[in-house]
């Protein structure tokens, strides 16, 4: 596409994400506003996994982190949500760094696993500190309060849903920049071939560690917005089923195309509404799909959508 | 003393069954250089149906033996189905795809038993304790050592012994050169992958004794298995004992003295080895 | 002149295997000295031991004066060593431009930033395609390196390590896989090189023509250690040489 046919698509895209409160009930407002929620977080964990070539098996630790986060300053303190937002996303970077700079100094498999095993320690953690996460029941009855302090009330739907679709859009805007940078650029290197990347100047792990406190703080930022928005945080927030389910989306979706992974998780999260409705199995589809999608479609839905183009492209132009 | 008779055979029966769990996810690592995730849910998996074969024939020591198998052909089915179509691919491929597989896995066990632990009782000449070393001490944790010790070495010997073994290691260490010397290597795999997930399924049958069949035991073994791996290097069966002993003693010494923050001390101990020894400890320097 | 790079009783030791032993060895500034050897002798693994890649078991680098010893590769780089590897390492989904942009942006600093940074990306790019000119490779900067053919991408690994401006440069096996033709190419860039810029060059080589075509001195390595070090007249007449290596006369 050209740069100015991509601005008209994108500003309509942006038109109909604003006026979609005045065409849809209540209840699809609040179903897309999940999927906006848990975009987000894929989103993030493209940045990791897309991007830089490391698989994480615990990033819904730090969804969690965000989740509870946001959660105990609304309860305790009634801040306004985007104080609260901000508590959040900061608590899952804090966090980040120390498991971040363990867990980076291993590679491949052995980073994965050191993930999954930190993400375990804290839902253990979140699990066993009643005093403070109220165990296995979570937080409930959290607040959605205003925007800002004696601000306009985010408690409707409404409300609610341009906040995420704001803090979707910016996110996205904000990580294409980073893509695109310097920092980006390196990041692409390290996954292409991290050997070399030390070999030419630079130690991979100081930039893997950045960007995984960078991809944190997003997924904690998709956590914050989601307690609020369902009125409590439990230890399922931090389950490695919904680390899991992110790597489905991000795969499902289209890996290292930022776009993709929205795409995937709202895919998903259909599907599984879908699904549930029919069957007490439908996990087992889900997982299915996802296995035949790592077989025979790697590339994700957008990722097929990518090569169909260029081939069309290329058809165009007479080539092969 | 007593009590440190009573934790060192502590120490031992934890790993003894964490070598039954890491040894398989090493071996499979080793030679098809594939990580198994799903490794845990066929431990688990070796649980529930030991649960279902004892409640069906009031046997154990048969379920010890038949369980084992089942679960083992149903490894090595599932790697020929699907594991099989993506070897070339990078390594993040087969993670997820044995991702997938445990999640599937899990599901059914959930949806087949239900939500509810399976608590089971050892056979009856495993109960009890006897005296050993001036202390009584449980027989079955006895029985878990002794299991340890005899399948180390069987996989010993199998590996340096036999010539399966040696065609296995061949295909471990060069697999296109195996293959051009007439090794099946698809079929090494197949079988290889299928005895691993044997190996984890023996170590849910020994457990369930001791755990009972949970949802949930399969990865919460895993990360300790990994936890092992880590400590001992992939791809090292002597690694997985050395692993084994260590993650083994800590947990149990830790277990004793710290309880609630047993796990924190493993998680410490696994970090600061890979700050030192990025490769594990009898890992392959990069 | 002071060398420009001195090893000193470098060794390194996997286990019961000695990779490298006591390898003592003083390369002028302004050189191209050629390592050669039989295979298993040590020269990669010696190529490691220069670059940072791997540490020693024992012994000192010295590079323009200092102790390197003790740091890892990327600091290696940034004091100006740059290598090529025996099989070829790039960046496969990069463009060829890309690829030697980054290798420019890598040593250059700029990093970090996380957000715009057009005009780094621009100069290092405009860096970049100089480089490529230099060696030929202009009309390919937009092909994706893992399409090009293997003489191709192992020019364009050639180019990121020449795009850092090392004062160092490690070639490891510069021929290895290439036709004759493509074989008297990278010759004839190397010599090309040498001409155009103050660089010191250790060749790591098996093909004996292109050795002695190349290069100013010769050291031989066997089973990790130095054997010979000398001109290539020398080392054509020496006998434990002929022995170890060439089988018999050259």
């Amino acid at each position: 596409m050209t740069g100015a046919r991509r601005s008209v698509a994108l500003a309509t895209l942006l038109l109909v994400v604003a006026a979609l409160p005045w065409v849809l009930a209540r209840y699809q407002l609040s179903i897309l506003t999940e999927l906006f929620i848990f975009g987000l977080l894929a989103l993030s964990l493209d940045l990791i996994m897309g991007y830089t070539g490391m698989v994480s098996f615990g990033h819904a630790a730090y969804f969690g982190l965000g989740a509870y986060g946001s959660a105990l300053l609304l309860i305790n303190f009634a801040v306004p949500v985007p104080v609260a937002l901000l508590g959040g996303a900061l608590l899952a970077g804090v966090v980040a760094v120390p498991v971040g700079y363990i867990s980076t100094r291993a590679t491949g498999i052995y980073f994965a696993m050191l993930t999954l095993a930190f993400a375990q320690l804290l839902y253990t953690i979140a699990f066993k500190w009643r005093d403070l996460t109220g165990g296995s029941d979570g937080i409930a009855g959290v607040p959605k309060t205003s925007l800002w302090w004696n601000g306009p009330s985010l408690a409707s739907p409404t409300a609610y849903y341009y906040l995420v679709a704001v803090c979707l859009v910016l996110a996205l805007g904000l990580c294409r920049g980073l893509v695109r940078s310097p920092f980006g650029r390196a990041l692409q290197a390290i996954r292409e071939n991290e050997r070399k990347f030390a070999v030419l100047g630079q130690d991979p792990r100081r930039f893997k560690l950045a960007v995984f406190v960078i991809a944190a703080v997003f997924a904690g930022l998709a956590g914050a917005l989601f307690a609020p928005f369902r009125g409590f945080a439990s230890p399922e927030v931090m389950f490695w089923v919904l680390s899991g389910q992110a790597l489905m989306m991000v795969i499902v979706g289209g890996i290292g195309t930022l776009v993709g992974p929205i795409v995937g998780a709202m895919a998903f999260l259909l599907i599984q509404e879908v699904l549930s409705s029919y069957t007490e199995a439908w996990m087992i589809f889900t997982g299915a799909i996802f296995v035949l999608m790592v077989i025979f479609l790697p590339g994700g839905l957008v990722g097929a959508f990518l090569t169909w183009m260029e081939g069309r492209k290329s058809l165009a132009r007479g080539g092969a | 003393m007593s009590i440190l008779i009573e934790q060192l055979l502590n120490a031992a029966a934890l790993s003894a069954l964490l070598f039954l769990v890491s040894v398989g996810l090493s071996l499979v690592f080793g030679i098809l250089r594939v990580v198994n995730f799903a490794h845990g849910v066929f431990y688990m998996l070796g649980a529930y149906f030991s649960f279902t074969a004892v409640a069906l024939s009031g046997r154990f020591w048969l379920s010890l033996v038949a369980v084992p198998v089942v679960v083992g052909l149903f490894g090595a089915l599932l790697e020929s189905s699907t594991l099989r179509f993506i070897y070339r691919r990078p390594p993040i491929y087969q993670l997820l795809l044995t991702f997938g597989i445990a999640l599937i896995l899990e599901e059914g066990v959930r949806l087949v038993y239900g939500p509810t632990a399976k608590p089971m009782d050892p056979p009856a000449a495993l109960q009890g304790a006897i005296s050993v070393a001036g202390i009584t001490y449980p027989r079955y944790r006895l029985f878990l050592i002794g299991l340890g010790i005899v399948v180390a070495l069987g996989i010993w010997l199998l590996l340096k012994r036999t010539r399966a073994g040696l065609v296995i290691r061949a295909v471990a260490q060069n697999s296109e050169m195996a293959d051009c010397l007439g090794a099946d290597v698809q079929r090494v795999r197949t079988l290889v992958f299928g005895f691993a997930c044997a190996l984890a399924g023996l170590g849910g049958v020994a457990a369930a004794p001791m755990t009972s069949a949970y949802l949930g035991m399969g990865i919460s073994v895993i990360v300790d298995a990994f936890v092992v791996v880590v400590v001992g290097g992939l791809g090292s069966i002597g690694g997985s004992m050395a692993g084994s002993l260590i993650v083994g003693a800590a947990q149990t010494w830790g277990g004793f003295y710290f309880s609630e923050t047993a796990m924190v001390i493993m998680y410490a101990v696994m970090g600061a080895i890979l700050i030192f020894r990025p490769q594990g400890l009898f890992g392959e320097e990069e | 002149m002071a060398p420009i790079l001195e090893t000193r009783g470098l060794s390194r030791s996997f286990g019961a295997l000695q990779a490298v032993a006591g390898v003592s060895l003083a390369i002028e500034p302004g050189e191209l000295r050629a390592i050669i050897g039989p295979n298993g002798a040590g020269k990669t693994s010696l190529f490691h031991l220069l670059s940072g890649v791997l540490r020693p078991t024992s012994g000192q680098v010295w590079f323009r004066g200092e102790d390197i010893s003790a740091l890892a590769a990327p600091a290696r780089c940034r004091r100006g060593i740059s290598r090529t590897f025996q099989i070829t390492s790039i960046f496969p989904e990069f463009t060829v431009l890309e690829n030697v942009r980054m290798a420019i942006q890598l040593k250059a600093g700029g990093n970090f930033r996380l957000l715009g940074g057009r005009s780094l990306l621009s100069s290092t790019e405009g860096q970049a395609r100089t480089s490529l000119e230099f060696l030929g490779l202009a009309d390919r900067a937009d092909a994706l390196a893992s399409t090009l053919p293997h003489g191709d991408q192992r020019l364009v690994e050639l180019a990121m390590a020449l795009a850092q401006q090392p004062q160092l440069l490690l070639v490891d096996e510069p021929t290895q896989g290439l036709s004759p033709e493509d074989t008297q190419a990278a010759v004839a860039v190397i010599r090309q090189i040498t001409k155009e810029r103050a660089l010191t060059i250790l060749l790591v080589e098996h093909d004996m023509d292109v050795v002695f075509d190349l290069a100013d001195r010769i050291s031989v390595l066997h089973l990790g250690q130095l054997i010979a070090d000398g001109r290539p007249s020398e080392i054509r007449a020496n006998p434990d040489v002929q022995k170890a290596y060439l089988g018999g006369a050259v």
